[in-house]
């Protein structure tokens, strides 16, 4: 990680009319962190995440950032018509105009790296859901973006599956990809991100290095929505 | 036979003019449809207000009696004597792009919110992501609705009938009336069911052509 911030939010707003989603929220980023976000549904994390790629316009603050995003979501949102690797080519085609050969052996390398060097051909339908998140993963990277977003990537999938995706997500920080991971897996945010954020009612209540955090919480809420993790 | 000699090729002239009329219905209207179905759905209000209340007047009163108020419009409001031909494929034009509109609408509000997410995620633009992203989604859903109205067409160009243009309809009723035998209506039956039947097939296709992406059903 270096010292260089890529991201800094201050006082941050969302508003759903007279409900703050997020409420007064500072954050930044630097060059190569990992930053893993949890806390209960409803803490306003994912909002967050979506306000950083203007997803969510924010209601006040200030957003800095300086590069590109990329996103993967929890339903994946894979375009169905595309077969896989039509699905990561297409925006470096038309909307970074690479050259076509380029961006296919961009998306073939990106393919194999994922483990799906085989479903290239393969339309969206066709593969399993660890699979399709992967896709999306190759799809958000061959954007080449500074930051990498994921917005719950494993919520949907079922729980013996979600090692497939992890497994990705952990040889991109291996890499040092500056990523801001919304998630449930408390052991990957245990054991991959620099840093660990919880939110609760849209603030952000307590963050810190992993180890700390999840040892010693000194929020109560911290501690009771830990207690509710291991419980489930 | 003699006496189908004498009306046969009279009913296949009525009946070029009727396979006329749907072409170029369908060719003029399918894709008239698009914009209003886009200004429908626009954000700028008063657009919006004008491409619905098109649809509503034009799905909202009788083919026939649009059919009428064209033909007496042109001459006795502006003015200009207009070939009646022209005035019927205006007239169902006009009429069949305010139901492809809104088949198109309802397709292009069955796609999921997360794909206009993902393009927006990945930079592509608006116009972009309706091209190439939401429009070839929507061809599946809205093929069999469109096919549905395609089938009333051939149906419907009967009603032309009533104006001075000899269609199918039109050339079986004189033909009627001039031999006293009811077969020209079997011909004319036969003949509408040959271009419904037509239809079908090529609908089968493009079904086929545009689920070529979904999962089989052994998956």
């Amino acid at each position: 990680m270096s010292e260089k911030v890529i991201l800094e939010m201050k006082d941050i707003v969302k508003d759903y009319s007279g409900f703050k989603a997020v409420d007064h929220v500072d954050f930044s980023l630097h060059k190569g962190e990992i930053v893993a976000i949890i806390g209960p549904s409803g803490s306003g994390k994912s909002t967050l995440l979506r306000c950083i790629n203007g997803l969510n316009t924010i209601t006040s603050g200030e957003i800095d950032l300086e590069g590109e995003t990329g996103m993967v979501f929890q339903h994946f949102n894979l375009f169905p018509h595309m077969t896989c690797l039509e699905n990561i080519t297409y925006a470096p085609i038309k909307v970074k105009k690479i050259p076509k050969e380029q961006a296919v052996a961009r998306a073939k390398e990106l393919l194999k790296m994922v483990g799906l060097e085989s479903k290239a051909d393969v339309y969206p339908a066709h593969i399993s859901g660890g699979q399709k998140q992967r896709v999306a993963i190759a799809r958000a990277l061959a954007m080449d973006p500074d930051v990498m977003l994921f917005d719950e990537p494993t919520s949907a999938l079922d729980p013996e599956i979600t090692g497939e995706v992890l497994n990705v997500m952990k040889q991109l920080a291996e890499k040092h990809t500056t990523m801001i991971v919304v998630t449930h897996e408390m052991g990957f945010a245990k054991e991959v991100a620099d840093r660990v954020v919880f939110m609760s009612d849209g603030k952000i209540v307590e963050q810190g290095n992993p180890t700390e955090l999840f040892e010693h919480p000194k929020s109560e809420r911290l501690v009771s929505f830990l207690g509710s993790m291991l419980r489930a | 036979m003699d006496k189908i000699m004498e009306f046969l090729p009279f009913m296949l002239e009525g009946t070029v003019l009727t396979v006329e009329l749907f072409v170029l219905t369908l060719i003029l209207s399918l894709p008239l449809g698009l914009p209003i179905a886009l200004g429908s759905n626009s954000r700028i209000k008063p657009l919006s207000w004008l491409c619905k209340i098109y649809v509503w007047i034009f799905r909202g009163t009788p083919l026939l009696l649009q059919l009428f108020f064209f033909y007496f419009f042109f001459p006795l409001v502006l003015n200009i004597q207009m070939n009646v031909f022209f005035t019927v494929v205006l007239t169902y034009v006009l009429n069949y792009a305010a139901y492809f509109a809104e088949i198109y609408r309802g397709g292009i509000n069955s796609i999921d919110r997360g794909q206009y997410e993902a393009a927006f995620a990945l930079g592509i633009s608006r116009r972009q992501t309706m091209t190439d992203i939401v429009m070839p989604q929507t061809m599946k859903a809205i093929l069999p609705p469109v096919v549905n109205e395609a089938v009333t067409l051939v149906k419907d160009t009967a009603l032309a009938s009533t104006l001075p243009v000899i269609d199918l309809m039109k050339a079986t009723n004189s033909a009627v009336n001039r031999t006293t035998d009811m077969t020209p209506f079997f011909f004319a039956a036969i003949i509408y069911l040959i271009m419904t039947f037509v239809l079908t097939i090529i609908s089968g296709r493009l079904e086929k052509y545009f689920s070529r992406y979904d999962a089989k059903e052994e998956d």
